[in-house]
């Protein structure tokens, strides 16, 4: 089961409004590669794995991936809170708003909204967590991406740290695929 | 900086389909402020991007204050959980994340009978106080920690 903290992870605290950069920002909230994708890709995954590292390792990430998706959705709320109707239809949010008001979806960039398709649960060991190093490299690259797009540190400070998470995940994912690996899976 | 280890080789990381082995190394973790900041405890996984420099948390009250800390030993309990995930043996990190935890539950009582509870079970006030506001996706104008 779950217990709520009542904290984030790493502090947001977003001063400036930034509608364009909320529009980005939201496919790590709902996108192919984004947060909600993680903590449920290593959730589902976790039921298969076959010794007590797996099982915990999987747990452990999908619980601090959740705390992720509030993160992002944080900024996401933050950064559109105060913007008028008129200065989200003119940053390309118009058919967010329309579908969604100021409320904040799992969707990506583009409104396409979340998806299980977004990750497999193959009962492999190797093919899950080869899958699971994958998704944290890919999540890193589209945090980069973001990091260029903005210079508001506000959103800089909580997007490196995000970033550097996915480093430390692909490098347990990596660890436990080598040890799966030789012992024969 | 309380555990530094200058000493370390990161060579290993550039060689393609070298085998990823994490060195035991007793001096390998960081502190929690400095672990917090940059999003990794693990000194020789630290992968910095580009220039960039990681932001500098600056509290701006006493609540602020007594919440970063609560984070950052969350933080550092998180990131040495998934460690010990894989190597439970691993005597030296088992007792700085039990050491963390000890310091985690200080700083959590200090900021809880002030401001509030964080989980549920925190604390014993006179009123039902956790519904109060701020909520961590609160924004109250940019002054908040949450």
């Amino acid at each position: 089961m779950f217990k709520y903290v009542k904290h984030t992870n790493y502090p947001i605290d977003i001063k400036k409004k930034d509608l364009k950069m909320a529009k980005y920002l939201l496919t790590q909230f709902g996108g192919a590669n984004g947060e909600l994708g993680a903590a449920m890709r290593y959730f589902s995954q976790k039921f298969n794995m076959p010794d007590e590292k797996g099982k915990a390792l999987l747990n452990d990430i999908a619980t601090e991936e959740l705390g992720h998706c509030e993160m992002i959705a944080t900024m996401v709320h933050q950064l559109t809170k105060d913007a008028t109707v008129e200065e989200m239809q003119n940053c390309g949010l118009g058919s967010l708003f329309t579908e969604h008001g100021k409320g904040v979806y799992p969707s990506d960039s583009n409104g396409v909204p979340f998806s299980v398709t977004y990750f497999a649960v193959t009962g492999d060991v190797l093919a899950d967590i080869s899958e699971d190093m994958a998704a944290e490299q890919k999540a890193r690259a589209i945090y980069e991406n973001l990091i260029e797009m903005t210079d508001d540190e506000d959103l800089i400070g909580p997007l490196l740290w995000l970033r550097q998470r996915e480093v430390v995940h692909f490098n347990r994912f990596k660890e436990l695929y080598d040890y799966y690996k030789k012992l024969g899976y | 900086m309380l555990f530094n280890n200058q000493d370390f080789d990161f060579s290993f990381f550039e060689i393609p389909g070298n085998d990823f082995k994490l060195e035991i190394d007793r001096n390998k973790f960081v502190n929690p402020e400095e672990g917090f900041q940059r999003g990794n405890m693990i000194c020789n996984e630290y992968e910095p991007y580009k220039n960039y420099n990681d932001l500098r948390l600056i509290p701006k009250s006493d609540r602020e204050q007594k919440l970063l800390k609560v984070m950052e030993y969350s933080f550092a309990i998180t990131d040495l959980n998934l460690y010990l995930d894989l190597h439970p043996e691993d005597k030296e990190a088992y007792r700085l994340y039990q050491k963390y935890i000890e310091e985690g539950k200080k700083a959590t009582k200090e900021f809880t009978r002030v401001y509030g509870p964080i989980v549920m079970t925190d604390g014993s006030y006179a009123n039902y106080e956790w519904i109060n506001n701020p909520w961590p996706w609160d924004d109250l104008g940019g002054n908040l920690y949450v």
